[in-house]
């Protein structure tokens, strides 16, 4: 007898046929092929066996009593479900519409008879192929799933946790703030934060991560807390850029990096500095004359030069009341229609150049990608920041938690900060802290900071560094004079700043009174004072504004040192 | 090609696929086609019955090498579909026929297996 | 998508072109262009004339080429890119860290 294909593995194979002799002739053949044999001389009796045994494969024939094959063949087909059980047909039918029933009943091939053993083994293994293939799939896509369960949950848990730290921030509370992003930004890389400063400034920073899921989102939680927790002290742009940058580098993978744009806009000072490390350029869109600045990318992006090499240079542009800024990611630019064209920056200027009402241009771009898309897209995060007036000085800052009883009421210190120092530290976030050790300064910190910042600015860039503010009249002036302070700093290798606090009780409550000297020139007191105060002139704001926000403001050694003090009351 | 009233290399295939079993299976299918017979002749009137059996037997037979009594049963089985009963008789008669002329030969395959 | 790399007959310069996309499922490709060389060499340039697209994954590699290469002190050219590859290495300012041309 010729060989037959070797069995892969005995199975148990059910044999459905009414002639008593076929049915002991196939049930023989079979059993010699290594498999085990149930039989069953009815459909009925064969859906019966099926359901009690559960064999792999089954031999049915076509026309039997009782319910036939064909009946037999759909009800075992339906109790199998999503598992491949084998159907052979067993046909003495001729005719191929006869053929073609077996094959829709649910049969997945058939056996002429008179029974051919060879072609019957070789039809058995290929269907315990088919049926191995089959489970091998259904098991894989049970892991898959299983997987796939397990990774959404795991991202849930990273979003819940993120929410929690990027939630501490004004994004949502500042009402000159509008922004678009996906529920899903984390996961696509991209983060978008906004915080006040102690002086009422805000700064916001939009970043986009490389890479998707959890690696992009596990970068932005330590970005996060350094950008909350710098920007509440008083920390400006680029201490806060270097320490992101410098952590990042630090944790993250070398191909892993974070495209960002952070900005600090200032309603006091009307103007917004910038840094952008690998963003498309956002804009800073002046209402009045319409016309548009760009911010663009000149550095590269947080995390991928050492600490040595890091450029935190910024750039400062004035804004008057009502003028916005945009900010977009690239999800804006890369939305594409229909024949994958891509929106562009041209379209986005077409929309900025139709817009005719100011309030309505973050619409207008919303509404464009959907036009040019079709439909929304879900990963475009886009925020826009107007700069508006009446904006309170910020009150809250870092929570205390000692109980209020012991603070220190009669005390002096004073600072002396040289020229290497004066290059690199910004010491206003330490002195806020040590001044906020003074319970009843608490309430006033808003103002305490952005005088002490107002008087820090001035000894360093018109004492020390000799730059002239009246450069600052237009944009082009802004540009020229903080290029020469960048220059100039670098330079610097003599001169002081000396800040001198004194706190003494009073009556009432208590008195503390801030001197900051710098080594400069000095200037004509009596001159500058008499300048009428023209709030929308861009420079010489810092004066009137520290006249208004403290008490007693007054010059001396010819302009050189500057004294004001801060009241309060005892706390009951 | 004129079929054969009884194939011996179906038999001597059947043989070996079955070994012990063999003297079973021609039982069986004595005993089977022994009662079809005369579940024919008992529906002489019902085409549908007829056909039906017809279809059967024509398996089995072909199974055990019948080849004749195959074609005859192959033949019922089509014409029994819209035909009148009639002629079917004849049909029946020579598949009567046919088996009373291969039992005999299967019966003589079954005694060379007598203990 | 493929990377080939072809090493000058004196050893120091290695030259790896990239075809196709150069995104993430290049990864292991481009990483296995140099490190499976045993000789360090003294100049590395990524030749991407054929390559149809690129993206955030594509700037990390470079990263590690860079890395892998003394950081600071390598030397690494990207060269023959197209306009919109230009764009985005402009973007990222990529062109303070490689010589691209």
């Amino acid at each position: 007898m010729s060989a037959l294909a070797p069995v892969l593995e005995p199975l148990t194979i059910l044999i459905a046929e009414d002639s008593a002799a076929d049915l002991l002739l196939l049930s023989t053949i079979v059993r010699r092929q290594g498999h085990q044999v149930l039989t069953a001389t009815n459909g009925a009796e064969a859906v019966e066996v099926f359901i009690r045994e559960r064999p792999q494969l089954v031999l049915m024939d076509a026309l039997m009593p009782v319910m036939d094959g064909f009946e037999a063949a759909r009800r075992i087909k339906q109790l199998a479900g999503e598992e491949l059980v084998p159907l052979i047909f067993l046909t003495s039918l001729r005719e191929s519409e006869a053929l073609a029933q077996c094959l829709d009943a649910g049969g997945d091939d058939f056996l002429p008879k008179p029974y051919n053993q060879l072609i019957l083994a070789a039809k058995i293994n290929a269907m315990d192929r088919l049926r191995r293939l089959q489970a091998t799939v259904l098991q894989q896509r049970d892991l898959i799933a299983k997987h796939h369960d397990y990774l959404l949950h795991e991202q849930r848990v990273a979003k819940a946790v993120f929410d929690k730290v990027a939630h501490s921030g004004c994004i949502n509370a500042a009402p000159n703030i509008r922004y678009l992003q996906s529920p899903y930004a984390l996961f696509n890389g991209d983060l978008l934060l906004a915080a006040y400063t102690p002086s009422g400034d805000m700064h916001v920073l939009l970043g986009d991560f490389t890479g998707h899921g959890l690696p992009a989102a596990v970068g932005a939680m330590p970005l996060a807390e350094v950008f909350y927790g710098m920007t509440a002290k008083g920390y400006g742009l680029a201490e806060t850029l270097r320490e992101m940058n410098a952590k990042l580098k630090r944790i993250l993978p070398v191909d892993m990096f974070c495209c960002a744009t952070l900005l600090c806009l200032s309603t006091q000072r009307r103007v917004v500095e910038v840094w952008n490390g690998g963003m498309p350029e956002g804009y800073v869109h002046e209402v009045a004359s319409g016309k548009r600045t760009p911010l663009a990318s000149r550095h590269l992006p947080l995390g991928v030069l050492s600490a040595e090499a890091f450029d935190d240079r910024t750039e400062v542009w004035p804004m008057a009341l009502g003028d916005r800024v945009f900010l977009l990611s690239d999800g804006v630019l890369d939305t594409a229609d229909a024949n994958d064209q891509l929106f562009g920056a041209e379209r986005l200027q077409q929309v900025f150049a139709a817009n005719r009402e100011p309030d309505r241009l973050f619409e207008d771009i919303e509404q464009a990608l959907a036009a040019f898309r079709g439909e929304a897209r879900d990963d475009v995060s886009m925020v826009e920041i107007t700069l508006q007036a009446g904006q309170q000085l910020r009150a809250s800052g870092p929570l205390y938690a000692d109980s209020g009883q012991s603070c220190p009421l009669d005390w002096s210190v004073s600072f002396e900060f040289r020229a290497e120092t004066l290059k690199r530290y910004n010491p206003l976030p330490y002195l806020l802290q040590l001044l906020l050790e003074i319970h009843g300064l608490r309430e006033q910190s808003g103002a305490l900071y952005s005088v002490m910042a107002e008087l820090y600015s001035n000894a360093l860039e018109h004492g020390v560094l000799g730059l002239d503010s009246r450069l600052k009249r237009d944009a082009q002036g802004f540009a020229e004079y903080y290029r020469q302070r960048n220059d100039r700093l670098a330079q610097l290798n003599s001169g002081y700043i000396r800040v001198h606090v004194q706190v003494l009780p009073t009556a009432a409550g208590g008195r503390m009174t801030l001197r900051v000297e710098d080594s400069g020139p000095g200037f004509d007191v009596e001159q500058v004072l008499a300048r009428p105060l023209d709030i929308d002139r861009l420079s010489g704001r810092g004066l009137s504004l520290v006249r208004q926000l403290s008490s007693d403001v007054r010059w001396s050694d010819g302009g050189r040192s500057v004294c004001v003090e801060f009241c309060w009351e005892a706390l009951a | 090609m004129v079929d054969l009233h009884l194939d011996p290399e179906v038999l001597s295939g059947l043989q070996e696929v079955m070994e012990g079993e063999y003297p079973k299976l021609l039982d069986t299918f004595l005993d089977d086609s022994q009662k079809r017979v005369e579940a024919l002749r008992k529906a002489r009137d019902d085409a549908k019955a007829l056909g039906r059996i017809a279809h059967s037997f024509k398996g089995s037979s072909g199974n055990l090498g019948a080849m004749r009594l195959a074609q005859l049963c192959q033949r019922l089985e089509v014409e029994s579909v819209g035909a009148g009963v009639g002629d079917l008789g004849a049909l029946v008669d020579q598949i009567d026929r046919e088996f009373a002329l291969v039992k005999p030969l299967y019966e003589t395959e079954r005694q060379r297996f007598q203990i | 998508m493929s990377v080939e790399s072809e090493v000058s007959p004196d050893g120091t310069k290695l030259t790896i072109a990239v075809k196709g996309r150069f995104d993430f499922g290049s990864h292991q490709a481009f990483r296995d262009a140099y490190e499976r060389f045993y000789k360090v060499p003294e100049l590395y340039v990524v030749d991407l004339k054929e390559a149809t697209y690129m993206d955030s994954s594509a700037l990390g590699m470079l990263l590690l080429l860079r890395d892998h290469a003394g950081g600071d002190n390598a030397e690494v050219q990207v060269i023959n890119s197209n306009p919109d590859v230009r764009k985005i290495l402009a973007i990222s300012n990529f062109d303070k860290l490689f010589d691209i041309s």
